[in-house]
């Protein structure tokens, strides 16, 4: 039997129930697939220009970089950016986003006479850091809301787009994907035991 | 002289969530040609339920359409279950407004839906004792209920083997068990917490796994649950109890379940002659037609509030002030549970333990307060809910530094932290009104509510104890960094167990409805939805509801046969 009539036919009234005779790793598989992606295609931008595209791209890199697990170009975090910039923020804070990495620029232009991507990774991480230190001032000085500083955008953006990648959860978390178990004791790091 | 048509159906349930499906179950069970109107659209579970969803496939991540949120559900977003997924499951706020007074803020959750909020609820379900059926009496608040546990006794049996309810038999008096399915497993800190708990506070402060419409063994057709976590966003394996997951196929199966989406019931008509409703008046939500209905008997199981509104939206010249209102209770007594007051701490042990799996339960601590002893500062009590767990990256996003050592912290789980949330018992009061509002109109034009709410001294009281309580406990488990929650009472409304706006009683005067939910006023007229509730007990609400929703079915079944309504 075809797999979508298959599913058609599990989810007719009468099917459903033979649901109840499969193991949970079954019943996963059979819900993951009924709910196959709904977003395909190669990625369209439309907040950041191509410039603007490599300068996120590296600094994300900067801030989760590949190791033995993937980092941020690995997970595509600039897509997931340019979307929040596109459709997410308020256009204030898209703005204040955008006006970051011009700053980024200006200032690696300034003491290195060159663009941000043009940079070496030295460089780049030296800059990135003190960006980074002044968020935290910035927050032990005051309560100052998470997204006062365009950095801290960039930085939350990054940390969050990775974290919720396939490529992170499947491997750098292992979160993904699910068991199909609850086990309210397991060990650290959780080793994952198909089928429990 | 015209003769009478014969009524289009036997019975009309208006709603279609958790109690218009054990309506509709119950009622076409019992041989009556039944139609189940809903306001919104059907649900398909192949199309509309998404809980495998992974992040990486939305849009938002999970963060859900900001814009489209801002714009169309400014209210809906504050519900726990509401997200990027579940959203579709929440009404539209502009094409449904309501007002409250600039002081007042309410949170009204509606679900327009086939399945309506029994596809978003939280599951909880926990049965009431005499503890709360008689404490109307004893304190002389409110009006005292016209039944006791052992009327609803055998009907919460009957519910919670068809839904199937997994817990543990705990044997307390005022928290009676149930027919369980095998209990979830308590994680290594709350099984500690509950072994410290019991050393310190004996049978007083009990900590027991959450009592759940969730299947931990195959039940009726359905199957157990795969924990993969976010129910809300709906069940194809139907392993938690929602109607669409189980009562409407029921009530389809037998063949006499009429089901009409996109109905929005504007008002219940009334014959004068008779002093009997006669069905029905539906707008349709697609096309704006309006047309009639007929039956024999009506029940509104439409919401709390959503029942007042047509009944004040349905004015006769024998009830000016509303069918079924010569009480003028309907939309009164509106009752909540106040939340938002509790504790948490951290526990060092168990570093090298952490939960697999998304357990969609926590722990529950049943009312202790006023139950053996007295309280100095208010009446009735509370429960906890809650959970111990482990913070992954979620809670290190906005850590210091870039880098690897950045990425090795996204890594890290944070320390246990046992979280108790209290859920308090709301009194009863005439003021806490829900009106028809003079003027605004929801996008069909009929007539919506202005809803003036707030909570009393006595639950302000209750909330403020709920910090002090969950801190001893934590500090008798051994917690450290105790805090308690800092939030401040809940909005009414937010907890989504609004009810008592049309109250049973045992006199018409003081009550719209008796002991049977059947309206004093037009016997042929049944209210089982939150609507009917004299008390709010502290115990999440539903399992209650849908008891007296099927004991209501059967004796108005027997009514019909005797000839009475």
């Amino acid at each position: 039997m075809e797999r979508r009539e298959l599913i058609r036919w599990l989810m007719a009234t009468a099917g459903l129930s033979c649901l109840e005779g499969l193991s949970p790793d079954e019943v996963l598989a059979f819900g993951t697939d009924l709910h196959r992606p709904s977003i395909q295609g190669a990625p369209r931008f439309r907040a950041l220009d191509a410039h603007a595209q490599r300068t996120v791209t590296i600094a994300a890199e900067r801030i989760i970089p590949a190791s033995d697990t993937p980092g941020a170009t690995d997970a595509r975090v600039v897509s997931f950016i340019d979307r929040v910039l596109a459709d997410w923020y308020t256009p204030q804070e898209r703005d204040r986003f955008l006006a970051g990495l011009r700053e980024l620029d200006a200032r690696c232009r300034a003491s290195r006479g060159r663009d941000f991507v043009e940079c070496d990774v030295g460089d780049q991480n030296a800059i990135l850091t003190a960006f980074d230190d002044e968020v935290t001032a910035l927050r032990r000085s005051r309560d100052a809301a998470p997204n006062e500083h365009w950095f801290a955008m960039l930085k939350y953006l990054t940390a969050f787009g990775y974290c919720t990648s396939e490529v992170a959860m499947r491997q750098t978390f292992g979160d993904w994907p699910r068991p199909t178990r609850y086990d309210g004791c397991a060990s650290v790091p959780f080793t994952r035991t198909r089928g429990g | 002289m015209s003769v009478r048509r014969a009524p289009d159906y036997d019975a009309i349930v208006v709603g279609s969530g958790m109690t218009g499906g054990w309506a509709a179950k119950e009622l076409t069970e019992l041989g009556l040609r039944t139609l189940v109107l809903d306001a919104g659209r059907p649900i398909s579970p192949r199309e509309d339920f998404r809980e495998h969803v992974p992040p990486w496939e939305m849009p938002f991540r999970g963060l859900g359409d900001r814009r489209a949120v801002e714009a169309r559900q400014r209210v809906q977003r504050n519900s726990v279950s509401f997200d990027e997924l579940s959203h579709q499951f929440w009404v539209d706020d502009i094409e449904n407004p309501y007002s409250t007074p600039a002081d007042k803020a309410f949170h009204w959750f509606r679900a327009r839906q086939v399945g309506g909020k029994s596809i978003i609820w939280g599951r909880q379900v926990y049965r009431w004792s005499d503890l709360d059926f008689e404490a109307n009496l004893r304190d002389g608040i409110g009006v005292d209920w016209p039944i006791r546990y052992n009327d609803i006794a055998p009907w919460y049996d009957r519910v919670e083997r068809f839904i199937g309810v997994s817990g543990q038999v705990e044997e307390l008096a005022h928290l009676p068990d149930g027919p369980f399915l095998p209990p979830m497993a308590m994680n290594c800190v709350e099984e500690h917490v509950r072994d410290r708990m019991a050393a310190r506070f004996g049978r007083d402060r009990v900590l027991t796994i959450g009592r759940v419409a969730v299947l931990t063994a195959r039940h009726n057709g359905r199957a157990a649950c795969h924990y993969c976590g976010p129910c809300h966003r709906g069940c194809v394996t139907r392993s938690y109890f929602s109607s669409i997951n189980a009562t409407l196929p029921a009530a389809e199966a037998t063949g006499r379940l009429t089901l009409k989406p996109y109905s929005i019931v504007r008002s219940v008509t009334f014959d004068e002659r008779t002093n009997r409703v006669s069905g029905v008046r539906v707008v349709n939500a697609q096309t704006r037609e309006t047309r009639e209905y007929t039956a024999r008997v009506v029940f509104l199981c439409a919401s709390a509030l959503e029942s007042a509104r047509i009944l004040l939206n349905s004015v006769t010249s024998r009830y000016p002030t509303g069918l079924a209102n010569s009480s003028d209770q309907v939309g009164r007594n509106i009752m909540d549970h106040i939340k938002w007051g509790g504790a948490s701490g951290t526990f060092e042990h168990w570093s090298d333990r952490r939960t697999t799996g998304a357990r969609p339960n926590g722990i529950y601590v049943p009312r202790f307060r006023n139950v053996g002893s007295r309280h100095p500062d208010f009446i009735r009590g509370y429960g906890f809910q809650g959970g111990a767990s482990r913070a992954g990256w979620q809670a290190a996003v906005r850590a210091a530094g870039i880098g690897l050592a950045f990425k090795e912290r996204l890594t890290q789980l944070g320390p246990w932290t046992m979280n108790f949330g209290g859920f308090g018992e709301m009194l009863p009061r005439p003021e806490n009104r829900a009106t028809l509002h003079p003027t605004l109109v929801d996008a069909w034009g009929i007539p919506t509510l202005h809803i003036a709410c707030a909570w009393s001294d006595n639950e302000l009281a209750m909330h403020r104890d709920m910090n002090a309580s969950a801190s001893e406990i934590l500090e008798a488990a051994g917690a450290r960094d105790i805090r308690p929650d800092a939030r401040g009472p809940s909005t009414p409304g937010n907890t989504n167990h609004e009810m008592g706006t049309a109250r049973m009683g045992r006199d018409p005067k003081t009550s719209v409805l008796n002991g049977w939910n059947q309206a004093w006023d037009v016997p042929n007229l049944f209210i089982t939805d939150g609507a009917c509730m004299a008390s709010s007990a502290n115990q999440n609400p539903s399992l209650t509801y849908m008891a007296l929703t099927a004991r209501a079915c059967h004796y108005a079944v027997e009514a019909l046969k005797r000839g009475d309504i």
